[in-house]
């Protein structure tokens, strides 16, 4: 009988592997390397089924890897095509008995990350590096998860991975304080992966889980190495397990979009909300409030109230302040409203809005609608309501948002054959 | 009960420039190629391997060739019992991965002595 293999083996095997050997030969090597470790795995797929698995699978792939490496890279310096300064202190280097001490290969993959964040690149090209190369997945499979088309990942790949060849040599040689000056960096790139598998309007798609595993787990190295220890790191990794604790309860059993006021609350991960909580008491701290702190105040809140009517809205308010000041978007300002609506009520939280100098982009987006309309019902504004409702509606963009507006905004909206 | 080799041979694929697949793509095929290997474990005689380096030895009065190696057109081999020819092919058709749009598989007979 085989062993069985954790669901991510493969893909989080991939992340490790090539972390590890590009510690090894250098960055600039990512594309031989990359071959190298597809090539292990697939040897892997060919072997494994055969026998017992290897006593242990890790060090298996490493060692076939790095043979492959190795020859790849002698066979290149042999035939000149490799410049003399590239070259690799082959023996010993990728030896698999100097490797696998598991803080080690951590310390690699946090270093890949921040590889990855370099300054050179854009951040949507950071993300889709980092996909790659640190979680493991394909391009065909990041161009579904960031809906971008494959075109347009590969060009950012190729781009990235030229980037980095260039700056390969002063890479190697990155040491504790320029990783230090891109942590926020690293931070962005995490919350956006969070963001995109947690928020996302294609929220019913499977792989949105994934994303947000992914970020996690990205921050959780983060949060237990000493470069990236950080309060804001902290804080970050508290708003991610106060959001992912609630997600089951987000999804109706037909997979639909269940609103916060509606949830089963009982339904809630306690035990991920008691470690987001923990993480949160961490991230209290230092004399920087970033965004990440007031957000999982925010979550805080949320989890920590029994119920939708007993929540402590103040608190919340007082948060999306925060919020604002340390990065301002209207959209915050429209859940401020929402929360002061809740705390003070419907003219007040209109109140909020009025002072609003909203940007076209939220203008057109199905949420202003949809909170104007439960504001501007709730005062008895029935034409008004009417109006945003079915604005709201018309711009909804998936089937399970519709199906949840509609709930929620079902008083104030235009009913078909109401007509007189 | 019939032995038969099954050889894995690569075949020029229609569609060049097949994606290759992603890690996610290969512990499925993992899975899968477990899965077979439970269904079928009563025919399944040796299930072989891939085929590294060799080189063809030849008599000195062979001609010059050039001769084709196997392990050039075979990337691997196993060893399965079945009652017929149709049966050891269904089985091989069943195993992921062995066939793809370049690769296939080639099921011969090996004929037992007497």
């Amino acid at each position: 009988m085989s062993r069985s293999l954790e669901h991510d083996f493969f893909r989080h095997e991939y992340g490790r592997l090539v972390a590890m050997l590009c510690r090894r030969v250098g960055v600039r090597h990512l594309q031989a390397v990359e071959d190298a470790v597809q090539t292990a795995l697939l040897a892997a797929v060919d072997d494994w089924p055969r026998a017992e698995l290897p006593e242990s699978p890790s060090a298996w792939l490493f060692r076939v890897a790095s043979n492959r490496l190795v020859g790849e890279l002698q066979r290149r310096q042999r035939h000149g095509e490799l410049d003399r300064e590239h070259w690799v202190a082959l023996d010993g280097t990728v030896s698999p008995s100097t490797v696998h001490l598991r803080g080690d290969v951590e310390d690699d993959l946090l270093r890949m990350i921040f590889v990855c964040c370099s300054d050179a690149l854009p951040t949507e090209s950071q993300r889709v590096l980092a996909l790659k190369v640190v979680c493991g997945f394909s391009v065909r499979e990041i161009a579904e998860r960031l809906f971008m088309t494959e075109a347009n990942v590969y060009k950012r790949l190729g781009r990235a991975q030229a980037r980095l060849r260039g700056e390969a040599l002063q890479l190697d040689g990155v040491e504790t304080e320029q990783f230090a000056a891109r942590l926020p960096a690293v931070q962005a790139v995490a919350y956006l992966l969070f963001s995109e598998g947690y928020l996302s309007s294609h929220a019913e798609m499977p792989f949105r889980r994934e994303l947000c595993d992914e970020a996690k787990r990205i921050t959780g190295l983060l949060a237990t190495h000493p470069i990236g220890a950080t309060p804001e790191t902290y804080a970050l990794l508290a708003l991610m397990h106060l959001h992912s604790a609630r997600a089951s309860a987000r999804r109706s059993a037909s997979g639909g979009l269940v609103l916060l006021e509606e949830q089963n609350r009982s339904r809630w991960n306690a035990a991920e909300i008691g470690l987001g909580l923990s993480w949160l008491a961490r991230s209290a701290c230092g004399d920087r409030f970033s965004r990440y702190h007031a957000e999982a105040g925010i979550a805080a809140e949320h989890c920590l109230a029994p119920s939708f009517a007993e929540t402590r809205w103040d608190r919340i308010v007082e948060c999306y302040e925060l919020l604002e000041r340390a990065a301002p978007s209207a959209l915050h300002t429209l859940n401020r409203a929402v929360a002061v609506a809740e705390h003070l009520g419907p003219l007040e939280g209109l109140a909020v809005l009025d002072r609003l100098e909203i940007p076209p982009w939220l203008e057109r987006s199905y949420i202003w609608h949809a909170v104007l309309a439960y504001l501007q019902g709730r005062c008895g504004r029935v034409e008004l309501a009417r109006q945003h409702a079915d604005a709201a509606l018309a711009r909804a963009p998936s089937a399970s948002i519709a199906d949840a507006l509609e709930r929620r905004l079902a008083p104030f909206m235009t009913r078909q054959g109401d007509g007189c | 009960m019939q032995k038969y080799l099954c050889l894995q041979r690569g075949v020029p694929s229609r569609e060049p420039g097949e994606a290759r697949p992603s890690p996610a793509e290969m512990q499925a095929m993992y899975a899968k190629f477990n899965e077979w290997r439970q269904k079928f474990q009563a025919n399944l005689v040796d299930l072989g391997g891939r085929l590294g380096d060799g080189r063809l030895e030849l008599h000195s009065s062979a001609s010059d060739g050039p001769f084709v190696e196997v392990k050039d057109l075979v990337g691997g081999y196993m060893v399965v019992s079945a009652s017929s020819l149709a049966e050891a092919i269904a089985i091989a058709r069943e195993c992921p991965g062995l066939l793809s749009p370049n690769s296939g598989v080639e099921v011969i007979e090996i004929r037992s002595p007497g």
